[in-house]
């Protein structure tokens, strides 16, 4: 008896679904890209367990906060100084790693670990091909000094072994942990330059929210905000009108470590005053970008500040105005930044909409990855759907906290929907495809295209 | 407007404009001939030939040629202890004995090299 061609049909589809995936396709030379994210989430370099990835996991952009924190085992190696007693309270502390989200650094020396400590929020490794270059030199980390050896991404991790991943207060290598090998350092290195935005943004955009439209107005203005001036087109870098053509990212002394009332200090624990880049410093801090800052907080080098209205709503206060960097825009423009709530408001929300942006397109790039069935090298493949799931979940947070574009909103929660049901499926091309139509229409929905 | 901005770029240019210095503070705990991206290329690895106390010169030998260098006031000078498996610790110019191994990193006025060390690694072990 022959089947009807409905049932043939029917019969394929289901051998299909039935089938598994063809593996995806790597992409050329993208070897050391895959390697270096191995090594940065696996690697403990014979440590006391932690990773890279355990004060930069790739689920939280490659920080941490407070609200991360909370969520993790008490076991897990970022608290391993509790349980560890050749570590102890100079190698971190516990209470400020929880409720602050700040960890210990020793950036002017371990001669005396009771006294010569601060205390740091941990930046995201985003768009570092883009945020680190300066005429003096790689800028690495909140005092732009982080990395030993030639001071460059390269070396940074070695730095990072030594001060985060050690078993004891000794650092003995060989002993407390191992230095990572030049093969080690080439891929992981690859790794971090791979991550986030790739390409600067050319503001102006056109944004269909008069309000983050205004906001960017004003961030762009070299009389109200001026932010353009040290975050041109909103990333790292000094503008090329103000710094010259080479302008590159810089460090400035912006009197952040003047803010009364930091968190750390009302917990009354151990915090030192952190003088910033170099030795003895004078308090300068680096420039981050400030397209990822929406969905990275809490923000400045201290986590002093946790909601992006508050990091614009400082530039207003005396302790930015009177700080070296902000006496020498008021001698000269003739005036400090002082903008009204709602201005403050507006920049704000520029910059959640270009975060939400950001977030936008990186979760369409891994729904695209899940869709051609190719590697992302610098995502794990098996993790891409909830990767995206991350990223649309930051941008429904950062656009919905300001509240802003309700309708992009919508779109962009049927793409969260869409990507949970694909991940359920051996085959999730279609549903994955599905979401970015739905983040396409939210990102239209956001800003115009040129 | 722009105009008096780019007037503060430039003061503050001015300011910021240093060679860029690394991280010095785990550089201590780095062995010799490990420092990434600095040894074989901006340091030279060799043994004491001599120290002057007076002009404070530091002669190291490697292997026919000799480098000499001024230890300035700031100059770090670290003890490389790794190989007895103990903690790297500060060292002073009193440890620039003859015979002991040592890295020398030099100074770099951009990408110019000065004849003054930045910093000064030198092994020792048990016997000294």
């Amino acid at each position: 008896m022959q089947l009807p061609t409905r049932g043939y049909i029917l019969l394929l589809s289901l051998l299909l679904a039935a089938c598994p995936l063809p593996k995806p396709t790597p992409v050329p030379g993208s070897e050391l890209v895959i390697e270096g994210r191995r090594l940065f989430f696996e690697q403990i370099f014979n440590g006391n367990g932690r990773t890279c990835g355990t004060c930069h996991p790739a689920s939280n952009n490659l920080t941490i906060d407070p609200a991360f924190i909370a969520t993790l085992p008490d076991d897990n190696p970022l608290f391993v100084a509790n349980t560890t007693s050749e570590l102890g309270p100079n190698f971190e502390n516990n209470t400020l790693i929880r409720k602050v989200g700040l960890i210990l650094e020793n950036q002017d020396g371990f001669d005396d670990l009771d006294n010569n400590l601060n205390m740091r929020g941990v930046p995201h490794t985003l768009g570092l091909t883009l945020s680190v270059d300066s005429p003096e030199g790689p800028q690495l980390g909140w005092s732009g000094d982080g990395s030993p050896g030639d001071a460059s991404v390269r070396s940074f991790a070695t730095g990072a072994v030594i001060q985060h991943f050690t078993k004891s207060l000794n650092r003995v290598p060989d002993v407390d942990f191992r230095l990572p090998t030049d093969e080690e350092l080439d891929a992981l290195e690859a790794f971090q330059l791979a991550l986030g935005r790739q390409e600067e943004l050319e503001l102006p955009l056109s944004f269909t929210n008069v309000i983050a439209a205004r906001g960017q107005e004003i961030f762009n203005s070299p009389t109200e905000g001026k932010c353009f001036a040290c975050h041109f087109n909103a990333g790292a870098n000094g503008a090329p009108q103000v710094f010259g053509p080479e302008a590159g990212n810089r460090n400035f002394n912006t009197g952040v470590e003047d803010l009364p009332d930091q968190p750390a200090d009302l917990l009354e624990e151990r915090n030192p005053p952190d003088d910033g880049r170099g030795t003895p410093g004078e308090g300068e801090f680096n420039t981050p970008s400030l397209v990822e800052a929406a969905d990275t907080g809490p923000f400045f080098h201290n986590n002093s500040v946790e909601t992006v209205e508050g990091a614009v709503a400082f530039y207003n206060g005396n302790a930015f105005n009177d700080s070296p960097a902000g006496q020498l825009l008021v001698n000269a423009t003739g005036s400090g930044i002082n903008l009204d709530a709602t201005q403050v408001v507006a920049v704000a929300a520029f910059m959640r909409a270009i975060n939400a942006l950001e977030n936008v397109r990186q979760s369409i790039e891994m729904l695209q990855a899940k869709v051609d069935n190719t590697i992302l090298p610098h995502e794990d493949f098996d993790q891409l759907l909830d990767r995206a799931v991350d990223e649309i979940e930051d941008a429904i947070s950062v656009l919905a906290g300001g509240g802003l574009y309700p309708q992009a909103v919508d779109h962009i929660l049927e793409a969260r929907h869409l990507t949970l049901e694909a991940s359920k499926r051996s085959r999730p091309a279609k549903l994955a495809g599905r979401a970015i139509t739905e983040l396409e229409r939210a990102r239209d929905l956001i800003v115009e295209s040129p | 407007m722009l105009k008096r901005l780019a007037l503060v770029g430039l003061i503050l240019s001015s300011i910021v404009i240093c060679p860029s210095h690394g991280q010095k503070a785990t550089e201590i705990f780095i062995p010799i001939g490990k420092s990434p991206g600095v040894s074989g290329k901006y340091s030279v690895i060799g043994t004491i030939a001599s120290f002057d106390e007076t002009t404070r010169v530091l002669t190291i030998k490697v292997e026919d040629a000799e480098h000499t260098v001024t230890i300035t006031e700031e100059t770090k000078i670290w003890l490389d202890k790794s190989g007895i498996q103990q903690t790297n610790e500060i060292g002073s110019p009193a440890d620039c004995r003859q015979g002991r191994l040592c890295e020398m990193k030099y100074v770099y006025d951009g990408k110019t090299r000065t004849d003054k060390a930045e910093w000064l690694k030198i092994r020792v072990g048990d016997s000294d």
